[in-house]
């Protein structure tokens, strides 16, 4: 994911772009009551993150508000490890990470191309080309998934393998429209400044636009990791090869067999849930830090 | 119609056509080509033993007739997934987990083999099925299913419960639907149970066969949910089974709400309607006893009929091998590795000599012999066009009129009764 | 393509045929091919199959499938199931839309400020956009259930029949659980969008002696418009679509069919029952539906 994001970020100019935290504005009035409204929020947003957790560390389930705050002696791990046995975790995890990088890969790069090309770039046919993708963002998936299903494994013979599993989702058209949308708001002044010195597009794009966008490249990324990481109805259609199985269809799967006949299934299910989370929320906190240093405004502004 | 097709589509879909059809794909003559295949078959921890062990012993033997397994969900999406598979051409030659109620659909798609065009098809069918074989056959007088095992459904009861309630718990007052009530409530009240029985409420097109169905199949003596495009839910039987299950939500005695994971195994439901497959589930776990399904006036236990749940083995049409695949199916329905099946798993072949074929399981195993008992007369779903459909409309009136009861069951019977009929002529 | 930039005299022509930058056809090359094959292709495959009394066949197979015209179509608007599955549609955005909105926007106002434990709060918002919609699910089936903690803290408050099986109470539920969801993601855009706002409005708005909600109202919320149209745009689209929902949430669209969505009958009518030219009709009418509420947000938001 790291590397997906250098390779459209780059320049090493982004350094210099990222300035002192933004404690810009500092509010005096009411902090305490914004902190106790935030924590509050907090509060409904995280419960049922942290009940995930708790009832995954429990070997049986309680529905009672008591099993929201269990005895901490009487938590284990067993569940994680019935989980393990049931799915290979570390082999389904590779395989959710290779697909989910394959489809982040390609919306960075392909999806900041065309985004960047549908907000500064003046050709013909743009208007109706970005129609066309706003036509496309409102597509049920599930409308189109049989026709797609067709030519991915008959017409293109891609059933069984990774790529076949990311093609469909290589460019994210969300993605695509958040770049335009951030793209838009960098004056096209500056832009023609550096076109006058001579600078290519793919220079200018790489240079002056990538750094000034690290939050549409953040945002972006964040909203297209989650569709790969978490779909599982697509990878269990197109290949039926364990050696290929992504964690969210492997937990599906065993949801489907287990839920049905399992005196616990919460337990277990919440142990794989819990697993598939967790790569996302360590991701998610490295990144973070990066995303409070960006500061597009100020960097346009300078 | 079929150029408008073609200048529509992208050319990629006519050349595919073009290398479908060179490789014949549709069922024209049978192959009795030989050379390695490809199962599917479910992913449940019993039947991949069970899988494995067959495959292995098949492929011990023949070098040249390669047999390769992979697995597919037992859950629902099973349906999906193979009806994806035949669109795309990619369905391997045997799955052993096909539904009857998906194979209307699946032969209409033109994804099924007849098993009827094998020369030995039919005798062999019936030889190991008997009478029960009828209910497999499509409507054009084939079949296109090879019925494999069944889990025919009964009521399992928690003992403990029972005996806290006061009530016989080797021999239970649940014949008749009024002792069945009265039991109900007493587990309730007294047996501190949080529900009497649990089917799941909810609305998928499946869950008549594990509430309603089982209970009209008794009632109506062995009638199918339509019979000769006549739907027959639409009677006094029908009715009096569905005011049974209305009696039971009104008292709430069993619940508007889907249970969190299996109910009776955690104790939170005093009874299930379940086959033999949750024996190993609750063994361990709950005293369980087991009873037929009740009926109105009650019924002695050899005369009641239940629903099968039965799942069988389709063939399917882009199998290039199928003379291996054939001989593997036959392979995979012995005695010896239905035994085998019956051993792992608990679930019962379709095979007529049931009981007497295992004894030694049988008197190892007294649970099951009731089960096998029942197996004999265990009835199907309708092989009828739009299968899903119906049973989805027909989920839809029982769940308005019984489960919620915010219309009569009379009206809601009768207009499903009306929209079904027209559903299954087309 | 330097040299592209050098040799601009002499291509007026061809710059007033393919416009300022030819190069965009380049950097959108990828992109378009994309979208031909995974989108555009799939989409003409299911316009064509709403004529039909279409079903998917094995390859090779003879079969017929009657040309129906707008049959499909005539059908699908006269289905109740169809008429139900809009008014929860609207019922859905009417809740979610300015829920989301709202919350979104003074969230990440509020988290844009420096305030104790921030990398804290950041991550708790976004926690459940990034946790899989079966886990999610799972939870709320819990939470929310009639033994469910939601019916045990409110005692005898708690709705009979509970919340997930009453008919009134299941949709906004549905609209309640995918505004949590999402919600992590609108305030990273609003937190990502914020941080184009010019700080030197604020210190205007200061000086003319605005408290800090006239600024959020003032500054704050103008400067957000272009991230406010990409959130409503995204909103609707997300809403149109739900479908995991009363696949999962309200075991199939329950109770009584008052939870199904328009996605929800495609994947019943088109995958589980093999009728997909019955559910693309429904799938074009839903899309066209959409996208009318997307040019009227964005003309009223896109306005000068």
């Amino acid at each position: 994911m790291a590397t997906a994001t250098t390779d459209l970020v780059g320049a090493p100019t982004q350094q210099v772009e990222a300035q002192g935290p933004p404690e810009h504005r500092k509010k005096v009035s009411a902090p305490w009551l914004r902190l106790f409204a935030l924590s509050l929020g907090a509060l409904v947003f995280v419960f049922p993150f942290y009940y995930m957790v708790v009832s995954a560390l429990q070997r049986e389930p309680n529905p009672n508000i008591s099993g929201a705050f269990p005895n901490p002696g009487s938590l284990s791990f067993d569940n994680f490890v019935a989980i393990n046995t049931a799915i290979n975790l570390l082999r389904t995890l590779l395989n959710s990470g290779l697909f989910t990088g394959g489809v982040l890969l390609g919306t960075l790069v392909f999806g900041g191309l065309a985004g960047y090309a549908l907000a500064q770039l003046h050709f013909r046919g743009r208007q109706a080309l970005f129609y066309t993708l706003i036509l496309l963002l409102v597509l049920p998936f599930q409308l189109l998934m049989i026709p797609l299903y067709v030519l991915i494994a008959r017409n293109f013979g891609l059933g069984d393998t990774l790529l076949g599993m990311i093609l469909p989702f290589a460019i994210n058209p969300t993605a695509v429209f958040i770049f335009r949308q951030f793209f838009m708001q960098i004056p096209s002044e500056m832009l023609e400044a550096a076109r006058i010195d001579g600078a290519s597009e793919l220079a200018i794009l790489t240079r002056v636009v990538a750094p000034l966008t690290r939050p549409a490249i953040l945002t972006a990324t964040l909203i297209t990791f989650i569709g790969p990481w978490n779909e599982f109805l697509w990878p269990f259609l197109i290949t039926k090869r364990l050696e290929l199985e992504p964690l969210a269809v492997a937990l599906a799967n065993y949801i489907s067999t287990v839920a049905q006949r399992a005196a616990n299934p919460y337990g277990t299910i919440l142990a794989g849930a819990t697993v598939l989370a967790i790569p996302v929320v360590i991701l998610f906190l490295i990144f973070q830090r990066q995303f409070i240093e960006s500061s597009v405004g100020s960097s346009v502004k300078g | 119609m079929m150029s408008s097709r073609h200048a529509l589509l992208a050319a990629g879909v006519v050349l595919s056509l073009g290398l479908a059809a060179c490789g014949g794909g549709s069922n024209a003559a049978t192959g009795s080509t030989k050379g390695s295949i490809k199962i599917w078959y479910s992913n449940n921890a019993e039947e991949v033993k069970w899988g494995d062990a067959v495959v292995a012993a098949w492929n011990q033997s023949h070098s040249s007739e390669q047999v390769t397994a992979e697995q597919i969900p037992a859950g629902k999406s099973s349906e999906e997934v193979i009806g994806a598979a035949i669109t795309a051409g990619t369905t391997p030659c045997l799955i052993f987990n096909t539904a009857p109620a998906a194979v209307s659909q699946f032969q209409k798609q033109g994804g099924l083999v007849s098993l009827s065009s094998f020369s030995d098809g039919n005798s062999f069918i019936e030889g190991r099925t008997g009478d029960r074989a009828s209910q497999y056959k499509s409507p054009n007088g084939s079949y296109y299913q090879m019925p494999w095992k069944s889990n025919p459904v009964m009521i399992f009861y928690n003992k403990d419960i029972f005996t806290k309630a006061s009530i016989d718990a080797t021999n239970p007052p649940l014949k008749t639907y009024d002792q069945f009530l009265s039991t109900a409530q007493a587990v309730v009240s007294k047996g501190g149970a949080k529900a009497a029985i649990w089917p799941s409420p909810t609305s998928e097109f499946y869950q008549p066969w594990f509430d309603f169905y089982p209970l009209f199949i008794a009632q109506s003596k062995g009638k199918q949910l339509i019979e000769n495009g006549e739907p027959q839910f639409n009677s006094a039987d029908g009715l009096a089974v569905a005011n049974f299950w209305k009696q039971l939500y009104t008292k709430n005695l069993a619940p508007k709400e889907a249970a969190q994971g299996d109910s009776f195994a955690t104790g939170q439901s005093a009874m299930a309607i379940v086959g033999p497959w949750a024996i190993p589930v609750y063994t361990g776990k709950v005293k369980w006893g087991v009873a037929p399904v009740p009926t109105k006036d009650g019924m002695d236990a050899s005369a009641i009929h239940t629903f099968s749940d039965e799942k069988s083995i389709g063939m399917y049409s882009s199998c290039k091998n199928q003379g291996t695949a054939w001989e593997f199916l036959k392979f995979a329905v012995s005695k010896d590795s239905d035994g085998k099946l019956l051993d792992l798993t608990g679930q019962m072949p379709m095979r007529s000599d049931l009981a007497s074929a295992y004894p030694s399981y049988f008197s190892a195993h007294p649970d099951y012999k009731l089960f096998a008992d029942q197996a004999a007369r265990s009835v199907e779903v309708p092989n009828v066009p739009n299968s899903v459909e119906m049973w989805q409309d027909f989920r839809a009136a029982y769940s308005k009129s019984v489960i919620f009861g915010s219309q009569g069951v009379d009206q809601a019977f009768k207009d499903a009764a009306a929209q079904i009929k027209t559903l299954v002529k087309s | 393509m330097a040299a592209a930039v050098r040799a601009r005299a002499p291509r007026n022509r061809l710059r007033s045929l393919f416009g300022e930058h030819p190069i965009g056809y380049l950097f959108a090359a990828p992109f378009v091919l994309f979208l031909i094959g995974i989108y555009a292709y799939p989409f003409f495959y299911a316009i064509y199959m709403s004529f039909f009394d279409y079903f998917f066949s094995a390859p090779g197979a003879e079969v017929v499938r009657p040309f129906v015209g707008l049959g499909n179509y005539a059908r699908v608007l006269q289905d109740p199931l169809f008429h139900i599955a809009i008014r929860n549609v609207v019922i859905f955005l009417v809740i979610n839309v300015p829920l989301t909105v709202g919350l979104s926007m003074v969230l990440a106002t509020a988290l844009n400020s420096a305030i104790r434990f921030r990398t804290f709060f950041r991550a708790a918002y976004y926690v459940p956009y990034i946790t899989a919609s079966v886990a999610a699910v799972g939870i709320w089936l819990w939470l929310f259930s009639g033994f469910g903690l939601v019916d045990k803290l409110l005692g005898p408050l708690a709705p009979n029949p509970s919340f997930l099986i009453n008919a009134l109470l299941a949709m906004p539920i549905i609209a309640l659980y995918v505004t949590w969801k999402g919600l992590g993601f609108y305030i990273l855009v609003y937190l990502a969008a914020l941080q184009t706002i010019p700080k030197e409005l604020y210190e205007a708005s200061k000086v003319d002696g605005a408290s800090p909600i006239q600024s959020f109202f003032a500054v704050t919320v103008p400067g957000l418009r272009p991230a406010t149209l990409l959130v409503i745009v995204t909103a609707v689209i997300t809403g149109a679509n739900f479908f995991t929902e009363p696949y999962l949430l309200t075991g199939g669209g329950g109770p009584e069919n008052q939870s199904v969505s328009p996605v929800f009958l495609i994947y019943r009518f088109g995958i589980e029952q093999n009728h997909p030219g019955y559910a693309a009709a429904i799938g074009i009418l839903l899309a066209i539906g959409v996208l009318l509420i997307s040019g009227i947000n964005r003309f009223v938001l896109e306005r000068p």
